[in-house]
């Protein structure tokens, strides 16, 4: 079979890319469902009972008085309290208060609440484990607890910069009905809810008070972090203060609520965002109701759910019900109650449910059980079995027949034998409620297998696609070996250890990525093949080293330079010391990266230099990066002085990287610290931008025009051979010259766009591809050109991590995406965050394009060889080799992805490292199409111009 | 060739006790100071025995080959320290005696036999580790178990970013283990080459 000409291969792998993204889009929309959310706001129809048809959405929007008192009219059940203080402690774990496994807290925790613990033993305070949904992060847990609704992973993901709540929520219901409304503290809930805290005293109903001295304890030092005692006494002791003024203000007939309540827990390391137990041991904690006492062994087991608090805060202050609530009733708060206001508490919670199962279901209707009849005889016994649907619709009849029964029975105070009690209608509709809420809460989890299938199978067959290409441009080009092996013997067609490494690297990669801590700790795992794969080049440089040791191979030697080529002749063998050299280089650099910052989730904390920098104090910070500024400009100019040919374009492109870096200098020393919203710095990064890109673009597309000195498209040369190498070397002076002007520039916008910390890191990343280049670009180097990729692709990786990133969505550097930015704009935003996450494979894949082109001394490309074998031979690996290296991640990831649906850490480990690695495909995609399109174009520019020149010289 | 073989399992019998010395649960100052006491007690022996070997092989003084083989053992943990700290082992005071510990061990499973035997001869070293071409007997046993120690080490290296918080995962313990297990595979591939290459030249005699 003939190998796949160019153009086939080129088509073959944009199908296979547009498959890979529409498999990747299939599976996305399986694995994170976008749950259907109500729209619009619970207003008077939720008092109610549901009917099968449409509900009349929009009702006049009524003013604040009148509306309370229509709520209060047809809700039938009167609000105990008016006002509210919300008292938010951030990343307080219930253990703290209440205790765990029904024993009190340990005695210091205990001695630090005086206050609060006298409450909960004098039964003052009802505290309740509230289980939050993880992801355990502050703002939705804030949504969670005021709507009721719990967020798909995508929702959260994609909010990382906070968005105002839409959703029918607790406080936009309370504002409805005219409460004024006052926040104090973290600024998470004006963001919330732009424009609806009014700055007036006195006369306010709703306070919000967030604390977050506690969550910034646990992150400085841990669960139990010395400090900790301290700010818990803190806390009680505004504790005591709000309710003593809560009890002094009583008389003036204003029945006042204090909650304290956490959004959510942390680890033993002070970490949060996973969902272990003791980051989701959230509490919640009421103060002022009229409860039974509760003993501490009753409290513990006390578990609701953290969005319960919604619908329970929202009968207590007598407003709806928000629409997307999933939570039910928290047993015993209402029991202060009436009988009758009890039970229709729990209908309205019932209805509202059902609404909401309606959106879920579309043909989800209960005609049954909204009937009437009061015959419930059997209806005790009955077990309501099936599918969730009928059992859903079983279990709500039950219990509004029971409702039903029990109302008649208080009417006609018959008392009969079939007595329904209060107790067993509660319990009927508990029943119900706790179903459907667990029903609903897993639905946003719940994955549809066919997409997921179809996903994945699209994906494979891109894989299966990008990998024949792979494998034919293998077969096409094997590497012309010389016999490097000792005794001169043909191992031409064996795998070299290198080759074998760096499968094995991708491989082990893959199968590393299994395990939450590895996905956790992939920093390490990088680190350590890509060292692995450099100090397998280094044992292999040590075999020519020094050359004249290799006596017995000599002979063998001759006989293969029989035949020199051109190629030979113009590059002696720098000896095997510059090679050792090189790899020395990659191999240290590579170390001070690794520990320059420490990364992962499990180590943090130990030291790293980029501690040791941010503690020595800003001097030394901008010193350390104007150093860097000066350190790649020289760096950039001298190598591209090296290859200089005194054309223009040189001097522009050196004139460009003179003046971004300049510029980058004044940023840094000028408007750094005053903000990316400073006018100036703005005005300075823009330029910065605009010269980078010109410089860049103008390089790329002038550069074959302009670059033959001499002119290699005269055919006067007698050796045709000589023609053509001369030909090759311009091409490969050219993308040589595009790509190194891309590299640098690269380099000085993370050096503007990167925290501070980082622009050390940058030159490191720079060095060691400089080292690698020059590495593989010795002439006895001879490693197939897919491990030049491969081990490139390595560092771009492992420097990845070493920018100090991680599979956490925490680490993304959202104050540099602001750079440059008058005004907000998601995408700009969004498209910085990637150029700074994605800074090290970005600098990597692209310069793929500077590896040396050895390959085209081979014999099956004809003197005037078409352009298409050309690119092919050139550029080809360097593009398919990373789309191959990311397709078998990509899918296998997912493969893991679906296997761990049901991990513990599906959604603080596994989850956000999918956002990363789809990231990572976009990068490779933006990396390669540079490669591809710098590559097609130089060349196409080129053949047109020898086109041209030799229909001159004919005419 | 007999003799040979009984040589080659000198170092390999007085492996095993130390490897079995410690189970899952040694702490990690015991195991410094077993590590250490294992060292004084195995190297002589080591450098002895190749030592014997190369002089019976090469005609050269005994007292030369101790001495090459007690200048390897430094150089050797240099070199070897250098490489774990590339690939990533913690550098400061406190893991100093670790990495110290680590290195010498390394370098007498790996450095120290060959330079008892070939001493500084760059030939033959670039032929035994640069292109991993043993020829003669003594090259493979001095070849092989080097070339398991260090592929069992970096092996070994892996489970260390997880997070089951054994004492065992802290440097170098599993690496050790990995080096120990590799040199052990090593070994006894030599003795099965050793055994295959004196049958063939028997063979061949016939």
């Amino acid at each position: 079979m003939d190998p796949p000409s160019c153009c086939r291969l080129t088509s073959w792998t944009l199908v296979a890319a547009m498959l890979q993204i529409s498999g990747l889009f299939l599976f996305i929309l399986g694995f994170f469902p976008v749950k259907p959310a109500l729209t619009g706001v619970s207003g008077p129809e939720s008092y109610m009972p549901v009917f099968d048809g449409a509900e009349s959405h929009e009702t006049e929007r009524l003013p604040p008085d009148q509306l309370r008192s229509l709520y209060q009219e047809t809700s039938g059940v009167t609000p105990l309290f008016d006002r509210l203080i919300l008292m938010v402690v951030d990343g307080l774990p219930a253990e703290f208060v209440l205790g765990k496994d029904g024993s009190h807290p340990s005695e210091a925790l205990m001695n630090a609440m005086p206050y609060t613990q006298s409450l909960l033993l004098n039964g003052k305070a009802v505290g309740y484990h509230a289980r939050a949904a993880p992801p355990t992060v502050t703002m939705p847990r804030l949504k969670a607890m005021i709507s009721g609704a719990i967020a798909g992973f995508l929702d959260v993901a994609f909010n990382f910069n906070t968005q105002a709540l839409l959703d029918d929520n607790l406080l936009g219901q309370l504002h409805d009905i005219g409460w004024k409304m006052v926040m104090l503290g973290d600024e998470t809930w004006i963001k919330l809810f732009p424009g609806l805290f009014t700055r007036q005293d006195g006369v306010s109903s709703f306070y919000i008070l967030h604390y977050l001295g506690l969550d910034h304890v646990g992150h400085i030092g841990g669960r139990h972090s010395p400090l900790m005692v301290p700010k818990l006494k803190e806390m009680d002791e505004v504790i005591e203060k709000l309710d003593m003024a809560i009890i002094h203000h009583h008389k003036c007939n204003k029945r006042t609520l204090l909650m304290v309540v956490s959004d959510h827990g942390m680890t033993d390391g002070g970490n949060h965002g996973g969902s272990s137990d003791e980051e989701t041991d959230s509490m919640s904690l009421f103060i002022g109701l009229d409860c039974k006492v509760p003993d501490y062994a009753s409290l513990s087991y006390n578990s609701i759910s953290q969005v319960d608090m919604a619908p329970t805060l929202a009968l207590l202050l007598g407003v709806p019900i928000p629409k997307n609530n999933v939570g039910i009733l928290i047993r015993g708060i209402f029991d202060s109650l009436t009988d009758r206001h009890c039970l229709r508490a729990l209908e309205l919670n019932s209805w509202q449910l059902l609404r909401l199962l309606k959106a879920h279901v579309p043909g989800f209707s209960c005609r049954n059980s909204m009937s009437r009849d009061a015959n419930h005889e059997g209806l005790e016994d009955r077990k309501c079995n099936g599918s969730i649907e009928e059992k859903l619709c079983c279990l709500l009849s039950k219990a509004s027949s029971f409702h039903y029964s029990w109302k008649l029975q208080k009417n006609s105070s018959v008392i009969s034998d079939g007595m329904i009690s209060l107790e067993m209608t509660v319990e009927a509709y508990y029943q119900f409620l706790e179903t459907a809420s667990d029903w609903l809460s897993r639905k946003t989890t719940e994955k549809p297998v066919n997409l997921l299938a179809s996903g994945i199978a699209v994906m494979f067959v891109s894989f299966a696609i990008l990998l024949w290409g792979l494998l034919n441009l293998c077969k096409e080009f094997p590497v012309l070996q010389k016999n490097t092996s000792y005794q001169g013997e043909a191992y031409t067609n064996w795998w070299h250890l290198d080759e074998i490494f760096a499968l094995m690297g991708i491989m082990g990669h893959v199968l590393s990525l299994s395990a939450s801590s590895m996905v956790e700790e992939e920093q390490y795992t990088w680190h350590f093949l890509a060292s692995g794969l450099y100090f397998v080049f280094l044992r292999k440089a040590f075999q020519r080293v020094p050359k004249e040791t290799i006596s017995r191979s000599s002979v063998q030697e001759k006989k293969d330079s029989l035949k020199p080529t051109k190629h030979e002749f113009l590059r002696k063998d720098n000896g095997g010391y510059l090679k050792i050299l090189s790899i020395l280089l990659v191999l240290i650099l590579g170390r001070i990266l690794r520990g320059w910052h420490q990364g992962g989730v499990n180590w943090t904390h130990l030291p790293d230099v980029s501690k040791w920098l941010e503690h020595a104090g800003s001097l030394t910070l901008k010193s350390s990066q104007v150093a860097s500024v000066i350190f790649v400009v020289g760096l950039g100019s001298l190598s591209l002085f090296l290859r200089s040919q005194r054309s223009l374009i040189y001097a522009t492109a050196q004139i460009g990287i003179f003046v971004s870096g300049f510029l980058v200098v004044l940023y840094i020393m000028e408007y750094q610290h005053e903000g990316a919203s400073a006018y100036g710095g703005i005005l300075i990064a823009r330029m910065i931008y605009g010269f980078l890109g010109f410089t860049v673009l103008i390089t790329a597309i002038a550069s074959p025009w302009i670059i033959p000195k001499s002119n290699p498209f005269t055919g006067s040369v007698t050796s045709i051979e000589v023609n053509k190498w001369s030909f090759h070397l311009e091409i490969n002076n050219c993308t040589y010259l595009v790509g190194s002007t891309y590299v640098i520039c690269w380099c000085l916008l993370q050096l503007l766009l990167q925290q501070p910390i980082n622009a050390v890191p940058v030159v490191l990343l720079l060095m060691q591809l400089l080292g690698s280049l020059s590495y593989f670009s010795i002439a006895t180097v001879n490693h197939k050109k897919w491990v030049e990729v491969a081990s490139l692709y390595f560092l771009g990786m492992t420097g990845h991590f070493g920018l100090g990133n991680s599979n956490t969505l925490a680490t993304v550097d959202v104050a540099g995406a602001y750079i440059g930015l008058s005004s907000h704009s998601t995408f700009l935003s969004g498209i910085l965050a990637l150029i700074i996450t994605y800074a090290s494979l970005l600098l990597f894949l692209p310069s793929t394009i500077l590896l040396p082109m050895k390959d085209f001394r081979h014999k099956s490309s004809p003197p005037n060889a078409p352009m298409g074998s050309f690119l092919k031979s050139s550029i080809g690996m360097a593009c398919l080799m990373p789309l191959v290296m990311n397709s078998i991640v990509l899918i296998s990831f997912t493969f893991i992805l679906l296997l761990m649906r049901n991990h513990l850490f599906v959604w603080s480990v596994f989850s956000p490292k999918y956002l990363y690695v789809c990231a990572n495909t976009v990068s490779v995609y933006i990396g390669v199409s540079f490669v591809a399109a710098t590559g097609a174009y130089t060349c196409l520019v080129f053949f047109m111009r020898s086109k041209l020149l030799r229909l001159r010289g004919h005419g | 060739m007999d003799l040979l073989t009984n040589h080659v399992w000198i170092p390999t019998i007085f492996l095993h006790p130390e490897k079995r010395s410690h189970d899952g649960t040694a702490h990690q100052d015991d195991y410094s100071v077993e590590l250490m006491l294992s060292k004084l007690f195995e190297s002589p022996i080591v450098i002895l025995g190749f030592s014997l070997l190369s002089k019976k092989l090469e005609h050269c003084s005994l007292k030369w080959a101790i001495l090459r083989g007690l200048l390897g053992l430094p150089a050797g943990a240099l070199v070897n320290a250098f490489g774990a700290i590339v690939f990533g082992a913690p550098v400061g005071i406190k893991f100093l005696t670790r990495t110290v510990n680590w290195a010498l061990l390394m370098s007498l499973l790996t450095v120290v036999p060959t330079a008892s035997v070939y001493g500084s001869s760059w030939k033959d070293w670039q032929r035994l580790y640069a292109h991993s071409k043993p020829i003669t007997p003594i090259d493979y046993a001095v070849c092989l178990p080097a070339h398991g120690a260090v592929i069992g080490a970096w092996f070994g290296a892996w489970p260390m970013p997880l997070d089951w918080d054994r004492p065992w995962q802290e440097w170098p313990i599993c690496v050790t283990y990995g080096a120990i297990i590799g040199h052990t595979l090593g070994t006894v591939a030599s003795f099965i080459v050793i055994l295959l290459l004196s049958r063939q030249q028997r063979i061949k005699r016939d």
